[in-house]
């Protein structure tokens, strides 16, 4: 029973990814017809259109599994034995330098603005006229 | 018949190799064993051995794909349930993402002219930062090769994990909004999962970045590529 609700609620969203595809063919998106199905699923999910309910067990299935379904694509590294080069070195190396670029400024710039937000909701309550407690 | 019977074969090896390797990961939690790198190791050493080519393992291996699409729709799950601290903290959020998003790729374009990379290579650079499913398609959608994009994905999901204890400290960044965003921009799943180690806060921080990564990322891709002319 409960293996054919987690099958029913992935053929659900299946077929959400089904329509992101149409939606991106037909309008010819940039953006991929999976994600358009996540802003779908998302928006139903806030307007009640869809119970949670429907998705739930199937998308913890999925999101459980999630590094399986890339292993494929993954395997397909074995036909890029070029990578074993100068220049499959330096690509590599523009990866890594990058990553570390990124997660240096990324990281700053997220706390600097978490902590502006901070300061601006401290102010705000602040300014309130303060109720008299008793 | 005997196509159907490989093609299971090949679905079977697939899930063993995965299950076994997320075991060990599980046992000794080292960085450097995340499933997805050893499993494709082991899966790759087979192949070898019994001269088989990638096509004819995604004869079965395609079915396996075929559930990143519904997997990436259910991605939606865990940002509803987190919509309320999403619009709690939105302004922070978005401008981290922003800033995440762009600085991943400017970087690695900037660093492709720098080295000189071949064009079709430097392509598949590009969306390195986003999750898979998502950096296979934008990779596909620039004229990049998909393989080598999920290639760069792990090397950047798997080196940013290992790295972004250190890179924290030397940044000073102790926030949950501030490692969550660094972690879920630059590392995608891999760095989500590592962001769970920091806690429940820092994890839905990344997990929700890894999200809007994807969906910024996938127009930020072709305006970047137009920008430096790749």
């Amino acid at each position: 029973m409960k293996t054919l609700i987690v099958v029913l609620q992935i053929c659900i969203l299946y077929i959400f990814s089904y329509i992101g595809n149409v939606i991106q063919n037909f309008f010819h998106l940039v953006i991929p017809g999976s994600i358009i199905g996540l802003l779908l699923l998302f928006t139903c999910l806030c307007f009640k259109i869809i119970p949670v309910k429907w998705i739930e067990s199937g998308a913890g299935f999925l999101l459980s599994l999630l590094m399986l379904f890339f292993i494929p694509t993954t395997v397909g590294v074995m036909n890029y034995s070029s990578l074993l080069s100068f220049q499959g070195a330096l690509f590599i190396l523009a990866v890594l330098v990058s990553t570390v670029i990124s997660i240096a400024i990324t990281g700053t710039a997220g706390q600097f603005f978490e902590k502006k937000a901070q300061n601006r909701k401290g102010d705000q309550e602040c300014s309130k006229p303060h109720s008299p407690s008793v | 018949m005997q196509q159907a019977t490989f093609a299971f074969c090949m679905i079977l090896v697939t899930i063993i190799a995965y299950l076994a390797m997320a075991k060990v990961y599980k046992r000794y939690s080292y960085s450097v064993l995340i499933p997805v790198l050893t499993a494709t190791t082991i899966i790759i050493i087979i192949l070898s051995l019994f001269h088989i080519s990638y096509d004819r393992y995604m004869v079965g291996g395609q079915w396996i794909s075929s559930l990143l699409g519904p997997s990436v729709v259910a991605l939606a799950y865990p940002l509803y349930n987190q919509r309320r601290f999403l619009l709690d903290n939105l302004l922070p959020i978005i401008g981290g993402v922003l800033v995440g998003a762009s600085s991943g790729m400017v970087s690695v374009a900037l660093l492709a002219k720098l080295f000189r990379i071949d064009h079709s290579l430097a392509l598949s650079l590009i969306p390195k930062s986003l999750t898979t499913p998502v950096a296979i398609e934008v990779a596909r959608g620039l004229g990049g090769s998909a393989s080598l994009a999920v290639v760069c994905v792990m090397i950047a999901g798997i080196f940013g994990a290992i790295v972004a204890p250190s890179i924290f400290k030397w940044t000073r960044v102790h926030t949950p909004i501030g490692r969550g965003i660094a972690l879920g921009s630059a590392s995608h799943a891999i760095g989500t999962a590592k962001a769970a180690e920091y806690g429940e806060l820092t994890f839905s921080m990344s997990s929700i970045t890894m999200a809007l990564s994807a969906i910024i990322g996938s127009v930020l891709g072709p305006i970047v590529v137009w920008i430096f002319h790749i």
